[in-house]
């Protein structure tokens, strides 16, 4: 079965009153990819970030806008999301990938804020996660409604941290899930394996 | 886990193989809440203000410090006055998530806020933890450790392997040599399992110790009861 919440490739930077463009200077002898910018300004003698340099990261390249700077919390599962390596960092190519991610559902949060206010409500929301494919009961919606959401409203980064948690849980379901039946068998202590996440 | 008698979860009472949840004891006689475990802080000048004409079934106590958290005067409190209220023993104040949790708890209204009823119930169940958590923090540091934080499991009723403490301290615990954590995340610790545990026993009516998932019913299950 086709699990949800695989965003399309990342559409352009440029995004009017959404986001800010990229535009850090180039590193010598790199490819010319701007992002490059952005992680060899916080990246270490290792070419690698860590959750704190991911946030200043990510809050520099402006892709969160006029938004408040990403959750440390949201950084730390954006890693663990992508960290092929389990070294609890990204390398440049594991970062470039999260920026696709990222920039996926933020064209699919600015599709579904239809006031332009920058932020989402919960039925708005309940159309996002369900064009993404995510399957949720209605109590389900209504406790990441109450989670996520200040006087009822979900802004883009908290859309963001909802976006890692519920996808760091499929990849949690797919990985027990070998044969791709739809069903995993849970022990009692499997729930030490979902705390990591939430 | 091993295989001890009395099912696959080991000892513990009959057909309970999820342990059993922390004794639910009554409210006992108008403690309030503070000491060196935290508590309600007393507003920014200093000392609560009078409890007088609290709501009738509401202790006084609680009333006072109701009027000095709902800082707006709105009647509710919010995470965020919550938030400002609470703070464990080496002064930090309560997490965000553990805020939540007992919020959606006493809130009977789902708005998100509690109302003085609601909070005079919060603060005796916080009481009830802080009990707990002094109880297992035996060295009275102030914080639970990787052993204290096994053997509340264990006296809790729960049957866990030493692995998922040692994940909840490297999760929850700030890095150091002898993690530890504070009330606040006991808290919310303690509430998690006890939801996933109910889950469990719910959806494992033949007790055998696990459950099969469908997709829906995993998310739903994660994010209704964890988050």
């Amino acid at each position: 079965m086709a699990f949800p919440g695989q965003p399309a490739p990342g559409g352009g930077f440029y995004q009017g009153g959404y986001g800010g463009a990229p535009g850090g200077p180039a590193f010598p002898g790199q490819a010319q990819d701007p992002l490059y910018g952005y992680f060899a300004a916080v990246a270490g003698q290792d070419g690698q970030i860590d959750a704190d340099e991911l946030q200043r990261c990510l809050t520099q390249s402006g892709i969160a806008g006029a938004y408040k700077p990403f959750n440390l919390e949201t950084c730390r599962l954006m890693i663990s999301m992508l960290d092929r390596d389990m070294s609890g960092t990204l390398g440049f190519n594991e970062f470039q990938e999260l920026w696709a991610v990222i920039n996926g559902w933020k064209q699919h949060f600015i599709s579904f804020d239809n006031d332009r206010s920058g932020t989402v409500d919960r039925q708005e929301l309940e159309k996002a996660l369900m064009n993404m494919g995510f399957r949720l009961s209605p109590q389900a919606v209504t406790a990441i409604t109450r989670r996520y959401s200040t006087h009822g409203k979900i802004s883009f980064d908290d859309y963001i941290a909802c976006c890692v948690k519920l996808r760091a849980l499929t990849e949690c379901f797919r990985r027990r899930d070998a044969s791709q039946q739809g069903f995993v068998n849970f022990q009692y202590d499997d729930v030490s394996e979902v705390y990591e996440i939430i | 886990a091993g295989s001890y008698p009395g099912g696959p979860y080991g000892g513990g009472p009959p057909a309970a193989p999820y342990g059993q949840p922390p004794p639910g004891a009554p409210y006992g006689g108008g403690a309030a809440p503070g000491g060196p475990y935290g508590g309600p802080q007393p507003g920014p000048y200093g000392g609560a203000p009078p409890g007088g004409n609290a709501p009738p079934g509401v202790d006084p106590e609680a009333f006072s410090w109701f009027q000095a958290v709902d800082a707006d005067h709105s009647g509710y409190i919010s995470v965020k006055e919550l938030k400002q209220a609470l703070v464990n023993s080496n002064w930090s104040t309560f997490n965000d998530e553990t805020c939540l949790l007992m919020i959606n708890m006493f809130d009977k209204t789902r708005s998100g806020r509690i109302d003085v009823y609601g909070f005079s119930a919060l603060l005796r169940f916080i009481q009830q933890w802080r009990n707990l958590f002094q109880q297992y923090d035996r060295d009275q540091s102030g914080s639970i450790s990787f052993s204290e934080l096994q053997q509340a499991f264990s006296q809790m009723g729960y049957n866990l392997s030493p692995q998922f403490s040692q994940l909840l301290l490297a999760r929850y615990a700030q890095r150091s040599s002898n993690p530890s954590i504070q009330l606040d995340r006991f808290i919310q610790i303690c509430m998690q399992l006890q939801s996933t545990t109910d889950a469990f026993r719910e959806k494992d009516t033949a007790l055998v110790g696990n459950v099969r998932l469908s997709y829906e019913d995993f998310l739903t299950m994660v994010v209704t009861r964890m988050l």
